[in-house]
């Protein structure tokens, strides 16, 4: 039932909106106070409920409850901010149809269906490339978001079709098994727009403001890595077939975006560019763990993709905070920042924190998890060096603020995104706050970044009980699937199926039968 | 081979082939509705009424919203390069591919034609997905490919619940209305270039564009066109209270 409820209330609310768009004061406030009752609602989700629906059914987990939770307070404070800052009137109906369309991904255990919800996740968000005055510019970004998302979601439709059943049933090539991985894999690194697939995320940083671009690029892509870790999981991983191939394909992809896209973020003049190449980089770090193939990789992946998605979604905020601020995203425009909005630059260290961490805080250590179990040998200490990377962006960007102010931008010579108090005219109270409002858009977009950051390093210590939610199975309509968990003297290398790998034997150990490849 | 299936197959294919050639974007959607509304019935078993209807008014939804953009017939689209006698042939071969490799070397729980018909409409889907250059091409193929993708996700995993029937209508019926959304936004933007993308350089530079000449077929005056009611993008929108960027001078 609280399922029902939160579906009722995120897509019906979403429909709303999107209904009365034609009025955008309606519009914005049937979506802000959806995703109010939209985040009510995800607290109230009962971890352990389950629905059976036509042949399939639905079923909850503390860690989805997080998920939810997490994604909708930080979509409504990324509306109140983009209200602020200026966005899309769609803003809030696209961020409920994506945390219902997320959560609808998430609690269905069966794979081949998640994978639908979490590629329709995705497409709402294409909503906000479109702009009343340009609309076939926004219309060619548009429609190009919605290709690399439908070619994702073709390739994982049809990975999760064919290796979608009980493997105790299927008997295989082992190429099969591998080729079904390598295009889920794929689809995750197209989804993310991993480098080399990262030409749409990059042109969807010219169309959408700051404060949307997590919802399209961070939180719809997260889930749809979810629904991949949890097929990866269960149908990949207990596999006694190599894959050393395929895996080497994938954590190229993922080191060249941790890379690549910290140097991008680097060079990049406006702030836009860098929040979206940041996500990028982020999300090279879920790609090792789809490549990892390992059991223990499984806590530690959800664990950072909770990180991610909030992190990134506090430096947005915080960028569009900037824009709210000192009407620019040019760096260059940008000089003194940091002395002018004290306030913004504490936030701005805050989320530098949040998202790269210090050894200790849960992200972190979930963080070196992955890199330790998907690599070996040297390139492991040079990918340890590379989370370090958005150093580069992060220190250029203070070292800009630091800098003496240019007299020429700054008109009033003192400190900028405070509040401003104007006076109350009783006569005309609707008038007057209405001009209280524009003189505090600034003040808002800050407080509401300032919101998500603390926000961002409390998930990233840990907080919520978010390591143990991840460390939760993934569930099921009998209770929790059972994840791989090798026992002692399994082979992973090919040889014969240990005996305690037999489906029904002894507490703690598989829940899947080996497959007899051929 | 089921005589009826073979006959949906058969509908199935002409219907891609038309949608995936044709320069007239009305006579493509009207193919596209041919796809979608037969993708559903090819399976074996078929699926259960609740899911079957589902993915049928999720078709006719999605045709509908696309019939919305293209219908007064102003602007055409792409359409095939080499003709629809070259896409047939592209589609036979896929198709008797599909058909040869059921199961892709797992034991295939559903209709052989399910996977052959999903091969011939990814093969059918490449061109538009690949080289299209407006959004009523790119969106047939986003459509054919993703029909495609479930067709043999039925020819592999079998007859889908009733649930995946549901989710995945929700699916097609919002994949058709993003479609309808960005195609009208391009047709209406007032630079009179049709369902044309922008020119590749960033948005900025198509304001200064200019409009793509349209040798097909002449195009109507603009005080000629009907009043298009499929309100996505009121006229309020333009309005400088309603800019997207609002932007108070300091």
């Amino acid at each position: 039932m609280t399922l029902a409820i939160y579906f009722a209330i995120t897509f019906g609310a979403a429909g709303l909106s999107l209904i009365g768009r034609i009025s955008e004061r309606l519009a914005i406030a049937i979506g802000l106070v959806g995703l109010g009752a939209a985040s009510l609602a995800a607290i109230g989700i009962d971890p352990n409920e389950a629905l059976r629906i036509g042949g399939g059914g639905l079923a909850a987990s503390a860690y989805v409850r997080l998920f939810l939770i997490l994604g909708t307070v930080v979509g409504t404070i990324l509306a109140l901010v983009g209200l602020a800052a200026g966005s899309r009137r769609d803003l809030p109906a696209v961020t409920l149809g994506t945390m219902g369309a997320a959560g609808l991904a998430l609690v269905l255990p069966d794979a081949r269906i998640a994978v639908i919800a979490a590629t329709a996740s995705g497409l709402l968000g294409v909503l906000l490339t479109i702009v009343p005055t340009n609309g076939r510019a926004g219309a060619t970004v548009g429609i190009r978001v919605a290709r690399a998302l439908v070619v994702a979601g073709a390739m994982a439709i049809a990975a999760t079709a064919w290796i979608g059943r009980d493997l105790s049933e299927l008997a295989a090539q082992p190429v099969v098994f591998g080729l079904a991985y390598l295009a889920f894999a794929l689809a995750v690194a197209v989804r993310f727009g991993a480098i080399p697939f990262h030409v749409w995320a990059a042109r969807l940083t010219d169309s959408v403001p700051e404060a949307a671009l997590p919802i399209v690029t961070a939180w719809g892509p997260a889930t749809f890595a979810v629904v991949a870790l949890a097929w990866t999981d269960a149908s990949i991983a207990p596999l006694l077939v190599e894959m050393d191939a395929e895996r080497a394909l994938i954590l190229a992809i993922a080191i060249a975006s941790i890379a690549l896209a910290a140097f991008a973020a680097w060079i990049q003049d406006d702030l836009e560019h860098i929040v979206g190449y940041s996500i990028i980089g982020d999300a090279g770090f879920v790609l090792l763990a789809v490549a990892a193939l390992d059991p223990d990789a499984w806590a530690p992946a959800r664990t950072w993709i909770l990180a991610y998605a909030v992190a990134r979604s506090a430096f947005a905020a915080w960028a569009a905070a900037m824009r709210a601020t000192y009407f620019t995203g040019r760096l260059s425009d940008l000089r003194g920042w940091a002395l002018r909005s004290p306030v913004l630059a504490v936030a701005f260290v805050i989320i530098a924190v949040a998202s790269i961490g210090v050894p200790g805080l849960a992200a972190f250590d979930a963080r070196s998890d992955l890199i330790q179990l998907s690599l070996g040998g040297p390139i492991q200490g040079l990918v340890l060096l590379l989370a370090f990377a958005p150093l580069l962006y992060y220190g250029r960007i203070l070292v800009i603020g630091l800098r003496r102010p240019d007299p020429a931008t700054t008109t009033d010579g003192g400190m900028a995104g405070g509040p401003s108090l104007s006076p109350i005219d009783m006569t005309d109270l609707r008038g007057s706050l209405g001009r209280l409002w524009n003189a505090n858009r600034p003040a808002s977009a800050v407080l509401g970044a300032c919101a998500i950051a603390v926000l961002a390093l409390v998930v990233t210590a840990g907080g919520f009980g978010g390591p143990a939610a991840a460390a939760g199975l993934a569930p099921g309509l009998e209770g929790p699937t059972e994840s791989f968990i090798p026992g002692p003297g399994d082979s992973v290398d090919g040889g014969s199926p240990p005996a305690s790998a037999l489906p029904g034997e002894g507490s703690g150990g598989p829940s899947f039968a080996p497959v007899p490849t051929t | 081979m089921n005589p009826a299936l073979a006959g949906v197959a058969l509908a199935i294919l002409i219907g891609a082939i038309v949608a995936a050639s044709s320069r007239d974007a009305r006579i493509a959607t009207l193919g596209m509705a041919v796809v979608a509304v037969g993708s559903p019935i090819l399976a074996d078993p078929i699926a259960s009424p609740l899911g079957l209807a589902a993915r049928i008014v999720a078709a006719l939804l999605a045709t509908y919203l696309l019939w919305i953009a293209v219908r007064d017939g102003g602007a055409p689209t792409g359409g095939s390069r080499i003709g629809w006698a070259a896409e047939a042939s592209v589609a036979a071969a896929a198709a008797i591919v599909g058909y040869g490799t059921h199961g892709l070397g797992v034991a295939g729980s559903g209709p052989a034609l399910g996977q052959a018909v999903g091969f011939a409409l990814a093969a059918l889907a490449m061109a538009p997905l690949v080289t299209g250059r407006d959004t009523i091409r790119i969106g047939m193929g986003l459509l054919l490919l993703t029909h495609g993708s479930l067709l043999v996700r039925v020819a592999l995993g079998g007859t889908p619940s009733p649930l995946e029937e549901l989710v995945t209508a929700g699916f097609i019926a919002g994949l058709g209305g993003v479609v309808a959304v960005l195609s009208t936004a391009a047709r209406w933007d007032g630079s009179d270039g049709g369902f044309a993308l922008a020119a590749p350089g960033g948005p900025d530079r198509t304001t200064h564009a200019p409009p793509r000449p349209d040798r097909r077929r002449p195009r109507p005056a603009a005080e000629s066109l009907p009043l298009w009611t499929g309100d996505a993008f009121p006229t309020s929108d333009a309005s400088s209270s309603n800019d997207p960027f609002p932007v108070d001078e300091p």
